[in-house]
């Protein structure tokens, strides 16, 4: 088997991740799934320039290579 | 989407008014892409506020004129009788590490593909995991919870991984450099690399 890390945020992009992993068709695959979720950002501070918000946003753990892939 | 009491009721009246999205995400360049359309470029006042949740609440409390949401948030808004004033979609990407190989992408996009096949065979059947997702659940049921009766299938559209063509990456990339949210030195060539997904996709096929 193959191992893939991969993140998990919002359900709605994740959905037919979330249903090929309890359904086994990436096992079936010989791949080895394993979903590392995301966490809800707490406070923000709210501004209108787009200059303020780090563009990576959430996916940190692809950025510090903990996942291989993830959706946006 | 706006509060049921709100007095808009298309996007051309919200010009200069906040509207809660989460920069440099699908809901901020949706929001441009859809707004453009009613209102001059200066007049489009977005706020960022973070997570659809936090999106949402800010458009509940008032504090923000429309928020900006995917579902189950759009579901949740309009069985509160809150309002659509526009809609659009847009494609979703999967952004793998360098080190991915073609088989292993391809392997992932074919069990991806048949769960894609599951789904649209029965969408109401799988919306428990936007209901339940661990994230937002405990804030869904604050304002009276969702069934997968309140959601309009259509809306949920989940098609199999294609790459991006030339075009859409040219066109896209126009589009940002426009709005100023890239670097107009990069290039698209720079920025798009398919080398991965095109092979992978010729052995997704020939599964």
């Amino acid at each position: 088997m193959k191992k893939v890390v991969s993140e998990i945020s919002g359900a709605v992009f994740s959905l037919p991740w979330l249903i090929a992993k309890d359904h086994g068709l990436f096992e079936t695959e010989g791949i080895d799934m394993e979903f590392v979720r995301t966490r809800p950002s707490g406070a923000v501070p709210q501004t209108e320039s787009p200059e303020e918000v780090n563009p990576i946003l959430g996916h940190t753990a692809f950025e510090e290579r903990r996942v291989s892939i993830y959706r946006a | 989407m706006v509060r049921p009491d709100s007095p808009h009721n298309y996007p051309g009246t919200l010009g200069q008014r906040p509207i809660a999205v989460q920069f440099h995400a699908g809901s901020h360049y949706v929001a441009l892409r859809l707004l453009e359309g009613y209102l001059p470029n200066d007049k489009i006042k977005l706020v960022h506020y973070g997570s659809p949740q936090q999106r949402f609440e800010a458009m509940w409390r008032g504090e923000v004129d429309a928020c900006v949401v995917m579902e189950p948030w759009i579901a949740l808004g309009e069985k509160l009788g809150c309002k659509a004033l526009c809609e659009g979609h847009y494609l979703g990407a999967e952004n793998a590490s360098d080190d991915m190989d073609e088989a292993t992408f391809a392997a992932i996009n074919r069990a991806v593909g048949k769960a894609i096949d599951l789904l649209n065979a029965d969408k109401r059947r799988y919306l428990h995991y936007l209901i339940d997702d661990p994230r937002h659940a405990q804030a869904l049921a604050k304002y009276g919870g969702l069934t997968p009766e309140d959601f309009h299938l259509p809306r949920l559209r989940y098609v199999k991984a294609t790459s991006y063509t030339d075009e859409i990456v040219a066109d896209t990339y126009h589009w940002m450099v426009r709005w100023g949210l890239i670097d107009s030195k990069a290039s698209a060539a720079d920025l798009v690399d398919n080398r991965i997904a095109r092979v992978a996709a010729t052995l997704a096929d020939d599964a």
